[in-house]
């Protein structure tokens, strides 16, 4: 209670597969143990292959995706592409570190593919900004305990983009279904080489 | 009176006097079963402080020992009798430990306990009040009243008051003098007698959906229906009710069980017969 | 605490508030208006630590008043004012002083004809909803609003439900909050309406 990571409640995880990544978020916010909103995205794009899911505290990750949204737009002025995965985590990261003594209480992951080789990049990050490089997984939120648990037992490496994407539902459904302060509805990107696919998950609604 | 009498007595000058006072005494005091359980306390100077320090999530967010909280309950009587609802979730902090929870206790065939807060002390405390129950009805030939059987219960809370206890809890039945009653009972030592109870986190939300479409000359059918969707609308919004919805109701004849409902799939069912809910995305 | 509610329906926007003004065990005022007009289509309803709540208002007031003039009459959209008072919100809570302020913005979209309900509260956290309320008031009535709620609802269908929420409130609230204000929002503007 009053930890700032858990007050609005939240989760979001990303995986790799053959190819491709996804990611993909709950939808509650809610304000302890009311449930306020069942249509707040965790998941934002920042490139044309780009995705950021940020769990934590509603604040922030308002905040955040607008600061990265700036930082984002300002970039693709000065360098007239969209920006990279790899170069966007740093960004994050940098970012994140800015605050070392007043954090973003935030869990940032990072999913997409590179633009010129198309190889699958997934990352997570601490509060300020240290980057976990995965080559399977990456989990965050208040049923990250949950998510590792169904991610450590249903992940395998190598899957097409449909399997994955049955994949990486299975494990959020599951997961928030065992957490209080998510859930109350899914969304799930599929990132492969010429197409993003959004798909919202029904869910429980209790 | 025996001790009253005794107390104005002269001490046992002779071994009958004293063997027929022995008697009484032995009668005065109820046979205790060996088998019944003692409560143990820890060997500490205030055992009190330190279960409240350890245990209580309200005074210290921190505490380590989690005891499953959060829940709904709801019971009202109406024409036809009394109608109970309870969900079924049980979270230990943000952990839904339980979706599966049986919140009603059926103390006897014409009485149910409903429960919220600690899920032990409800299971264990209202389980022995239904052998209570059943030693009243072998010492004086008839059922105890609603009213005789809340009141052990709150008697007994009330003797642990102050040492981490928590349930609230509705004793419902009925009997012949006192027709269908709920009895509201919590560990403070309350006892309540009325027509309408929510107890638990969501109780704020079913109290709503209650109170706006109860009238007391409700159908059987319509009363097992608003106890069923006052249950859902709080499962909907607070994030420690859910799982499924238990529901029965109570009359002359005493209570009759109307089934389970997982409100993963009434909650699309009620959703589209209503056209409520209508944030949610179908 | 003090009631703020406030819903959608399809001409405009309803929010409701609290009459009473309490401080420790007496209420000081019977007839004390929690809302401020920001320009001709938005309202804000505020909650709140007392003294931070109309310090808070009034300088997001003078601030949206200000952009009108200086814009030549152009008046910002629900979702900027919505947007500028979260951000002022997300500012002060990383300061030595926050404002410990929750408000409910109401506003009616002249461009797209869409009126609109923005909930925000004192960490920064902003949603758009159909219907909302702050404080123990939401713990009542949402379970009401998620049941009666219609999207395509009229105002006077709305101030009924409304009706239902506060009739529900007197019932169960500990304390006397002395009825509600009723505005509404929506393409004429800003208007008070009777209520009770």
């Amino acid at each position: 209670m009053s930890d700032p990571s858990s007050i609005n409640g939240g989760a979001a995880v990303a995986m790799v597969g053959k190819d491709c990544v996804a990611i993909a978020s709950d939808l509650r916010l809610g304000n302890q143990s009311l449930g306020v909103s069942n249509n707040f995205e965790k998941v934002f794009q920042f490139g044309d292959k780009t995705f950021l899911g940020l769990t934590g505290l509603a604040s922030d990750v308002t905040t955040l995706s607008q600061v990265f949204r700036l930082k984002t737009n300002l970039y693709k002025l000065r360098e007239e592409r969209s920006i990279e995965p790899q170069t966007f985590a740093n960004l994050v990261s940098s970012t994140l570190y800015e605050k070392r003594f007043g954090p973003y209480f935030i869990g940032p992951i990072v999913a997409g593919l590179d633009s010129k080789t198309d190889k699958p990049f997934i990352c997570g990050f601490d509060l300020i900004g240290c980057i976990d490089f995965a080559k399977d997984f990456i989990v965050s939120g208040t049923a990250s305990d949950q998510l590792y648990g169904m991610c450590e037992s249903l992940y395998e490496p190598n899957l097409e983009p449909e399997d994955l994407f049955e994949t990486i539902s299975q494990a959020l459904l599951n997961a928030v279904d065992r957490d209080a302060l998510s859930g109350w509805g899914c969304v799930v990107y599929v990132i492969t080489k010429d197409r993003v696919v959004k798909r919202v998950l029904r869910t429980r609604q209790d | 009176m025996n001790s009253i009498a005794k107390q104005y007595t002269q001490g046992n000058v002779n071994p009958v006097s004293r063997e027929i006072n022995d008697a009484m005494a032995e009668l005065a005091t109820p046979p205790q079963l060996g088998l019944a359980p003692t409560l143990q306390l820890p060997p500490i100077s205030q055992p009190t402080d330190f279960l409240r320090a350890h245990t209580d999530d309200a005074t210290n967010p921190d505490c380590k020992i989690k005891i499953a909280h959060g829940t709904t309950t709801l019971a009202f009587r109406f024409q036809g009798g009394i109608i109970v609802a309870v969900d079924s979730r049980a979270t230990a902090g943000n952990w839904i430990a339980s979706q599966t929870v049986n919140k009603v206790i059926r103390i006897n065939p014409k009485l149910l306990g409903t429960m919220a807060g600690g899920a032990a002390d409800c299971q264990y405390w209202e389980t022995w009040l239904g052998s209570q129950c059943r030693l009243y009805e072998l010492r004086n030939k008839e059922r105890i009243s609603v009213a005789a059987a809340s009141k052990i219960l709150s008697n007994l809370v009330y003797e642990y008051k102050g040492m981490g206890l928590s349930m609230g809890t509705m004793i419902c039945g009925v009997t012949k003098k006192e027709g269908p009653t709920i009895f509201y009972v919590d560990s403070d030592g309350t006892r309540l007698k009325g027509d309408l109870f929510c107890v638990g986190s969501g109780q704020t939300f079913a109290y709503g959906v209650l109170d706006s479409d109860y009238k007391w000359d409700l159908t059987v059918e319509e009363a097992l229906y608003l106890g069923k969707r006052s249950i859902l609308a709080a499962t909907h919004r607070d994030a420690y009710s859910g799982g499924s919805i238990n529901l029965y109701h109570v009359s002359e004849e005493g209570w009759e069980y109307h089934g389970n409902y997982n409100v993963g799939d009434i909650f699309w069912d009620i959703k589209a017969k209503e056209h409520s809910f209508v944030n949610v995305e179908t | 605490m003090d009631i703020i509610i406030g819903l959608t329906v399809k001409e405009g926007t309803i929010i409701a508030t609290s009459k009473a003004a309490t401080r420790g065990i007496s209420i000081l005022k019977d007839n004390d208006d929690k809302t401020r007009q920001l320009n001709s289509h938005n309202l804000i309803a505020y909650t709140g630590e007392s003294g931070d709540t109309v310090q808070f208002a009034e300088y997001i007031q003078a601030n949206i008043q200000l952009s009108t003039m200086r814009e030549n009459e152009i008046e910002l959209s629900p979702k900027a004012v919505a947007s500028f008072v979260r951000n002022q919100l997300a500012t002060s809570i990383r300061s030595r002083k926050p404002y410990q302020v929750n408000a409910l913005i109401g506003g009616y979209d002249t461009k797209t004809q869409k009126p609109s309900l923005s909930w925000v509260d004192y960490l920064g956290t902003y949603v758009e909803l159909p219907y909302g309320a702050h404080g123990y008031s939401a713990f009542y009535c949402t379970s009401l609003f998620d049941k009666h709620y219609r999207k395509d609802m009229t105002i006077d269908e709305g101030l009924k439900l409304l009706q239902m929420c506060v009739d529900e409130l007197n019932r169960r609230m500990p304390i006397d909050f002395k009825g509600v204000y009723v505005k509404i929002v929506d393409a004429e503007g800003i208007r008070q309406i009777d209520f009770n």
